[in-house]
């Protein structure tokens, strides 16, 4: 974008951009920093000890993959149906669920708390996992409809005449064409569901159940608020999910554009 | 194997009319009905979110603790207790003033980074992934390392003083003075990363023909980058614009875990406001009424920031 054909320009562009990414880094140093004073490498030591740390990260792991599932095998059918199938009244259904793109999940709380007491639903997976995907399900079919209306009808045209019915055309047409868009709606909601607190907060309070959100809270009363076992329990936490980001790096990155791009 | 049969009989089914019928079966045909297949989409919505809205909305006319089975109705007393609220204001006046900065932060950063690292610089690779991390890290997760960052021990405070600025040194998340402006450059950090990304990916589909004519032309970086750049990158401008004003009203987990919505409410947003009315203060009949104007300020500006994209579009095309 930028040219800097001259030898200062290119280095002073360096500069700056060094400059600018020492803010992003600094917590992160600080984080490891912290996390290694005090008793040093001990600190990971007995924060790796404690029974049941790999606990949270199962959970995490099951409520994260479920809702992924949950949101990919709920949206894309309605995103076909949307773009390419005969509905009366589809833009009001459409709007109806898009109109909860906006809604805080915090305002879900006392209902859910009142559904999940009779429903015996405390401390299970559900509880987080099905508000997480009914939430998330809007943005899923808003990105994966504007995705498929790309699509030209052409081609389920064709495939019709070679006579395929409407469970043919989505499953040989839409699931493969729409790739690059299951790559978006599986990073927003990995995010999403991996990174979630108020949930699992509220509704999982047994620690067999709880996530890896709730790591922090845990080993303050764990280790009696000893700071430097508590960014020690963070930096573990956050190597995975780091780890992740970096093998797929270009999926990240892909997926999370994919909306902004047509 | 099941559903390849079932899969396999329909067509043969579908074959037979397409004999015998006429065209207007086979329009039938092209497009069926779709009903069945938003249904799962509309069952989840409707049964987790509306009923969620409509259980909301009842309970707002109640004065209830979310424990006693027959809570007195108390009609509109809820709302206009709002009105006289100070807390509610202020935790309103910190989400418009948290949309505004954090919009602005990170639009420009995010533009920044983007241009820059188009600009042929060496381990731009490295630098993406120092940005793009942060993006990643759960809010909660990095709750700790923020609280001790800005502790009145913490690195903010020793970096001060070793560059010679000791006299700014200060309680940052102990004040009101300065814990909304901690609050916000911690959002800043978390989502730089995902600006820059849309703005990165925006910007790789700018034809560099244009580009190369401006440089031509004799226009500079800065000119580049305000009358070319910028306008072909405001499709993303709108779309941030919208997700950041949605995420600024849903903020919970960053002012809820670094600063407990405090020192003195100087924290207070609508979400952890709401939380600590309706769960640990059992205020349940006013917390919902308290949700129900957060949906109504949430949809509203949804629909007038969506009005106000479409309008700008239109002028451009």
């Amino acid at each position: 974008m930028f040219e800097a054909r001259s030898r200062p320009a290119k280095i002073g562009l360096q500069i700056i951009v060094t400059i600018m990414v020492i803010p992003y880094l600094f917590p992160l140093v600080a984080m490891v920093q912290g996390s290694l004073s005090g008793q040093g490498w001990e600190n990971y030591a007995r924060v790796l000890a404690v029974p049941g740390f790999a606990l949270f990260f199962r959970n995490s792991a099951i409520i994260a993959v479920s809702t992924i599932v949950i949101v990919y095998a709920v949206s894309l059918p309605a995103a076909f149906g949307f773009s390419k199938l005969r509905i009366r009244g589809r833009e009001f259904y459409f709007w109806l669920i898009l109109a909860c793109i906006t809604l805080p999940e915090v305002v879900l709380l006392a209902p859910l708390f009142a559904l999940a007491s009779p429903l015996g639903l405390f401390n299970t997976y559900w509880s987080v996992i099905i508000p997480l995907a009914a939430l998330h399900i809007p943005f899923a079919v808003l990105l994966s409809r504007n995705f498929i209306d790309g699509i030209p009808n052409e081609l389920f045209e064709a495939a019709r005449v070679d006579g395929a019915n409407t469970w043919h055309a989505f499953w040989s047409i839409v699931i493969p064409l729409s790739r690059p868009i299951a790559a978006a709606i599986v990073i927003f909601t990995l995010l999403a569901s991996w990174n979630d607190y108020l949930l699992p907060l509220v509704f999982l309070q047994d620690p067999s159940t709880e996530t890896i959100t709730l790591i922090p809270q845990f080993f303050v009363g764990e280790f009696n608020n000893d700071q430097t076992k508590v960014l020690a329990s963070a930096v573990i936490t956050a190597i995975p999910e780091v780890g992740a980001y970096l093998l797929l790096q270009r999926l990240f990155e892909r997926g999370l554009s994919a909306g902004a791009i047509k | 194997m099941t559903e390849a049969s079932i899969v396999k009989s329909k067509r043969v089914r579908s074959r037979i009319p397409r004999r015998t019928g006429g065209g207007a079966s086979m329009r039938r045909r092209l497009y069926p009905l779709g009903v069945p297949w938003i249904l799962p989409a509309l069952a989840m919505t409707v049964g987790v979110i509306y009923f969620g809205i409509g259980y909301t909305g009842a309970a707002s006319t109640l004065s209830w603790n979310g424990l006693t089975p027959n809570p007195p109705s108390v009609g509109g007393a809820n709302y206009l207790r709002i009105l006289g609220d100070p807390v509610f204001w202020q935790a309103l006046e910190h989400t418009v003033i948290f949309f505004v900065v954090v919009f602005v932060a990170q639009t420009a950063l995010g533009l920044i980074f983007a241009v820059l690292l188009h600009s042929k610089v060496r381990l731009a690779v490295f630098y993406k992934i120092i940005i793009f991390v942060p993006v990643v890290l759960a809010p909660a997760i990095m709750a700790p390392v923020f609280r001790q960052i800005w502790g009145v021990e913490g690195q903010i405070n020793w970096v001060l003083g070793h560059v010679g600025l000791g006299f700014l040194e200060q309680p940052w998340l102990a004040q009101s003075s300065t814990s909304l402006g901690v609050i916000m450059s911690i959002q800043i950090w978390e989502f730089t990363g995902l600006t820059f990304v849309l703005y990165y990916a925006a910007m790789g589909q700018i034809d560099p023909a244009v580009l190369e004519a401006a440089h031509i032309d004799g226009a500079g970086n800065i000119r580049t980058l305000i009358s070319i750049i910028w306008p072909e990158v405001r499709g993303t401008t709108v779309a941030l614009a919208m997700l950041t004003a949605i995420g600024s009203l849903k903020t919970f987990d960053i002012p809820y875990l670094v600063t407990a919505g405090g020192p003195n409410y100087s924290t207070e947003f609508l979400g952890t406001y709401i939380f600590r009315i309706s769960i640990p203060a059992g205020h349940v009949g006013y917390g919902a009424a308290i949700s129900i104007v957060l949906l109504v300020v949430a949809l509203t500006m949804a629909i007038l920031l969506q009005a106000t994209g479409r309008e700008k579009k239109g002028r451009i095309r």
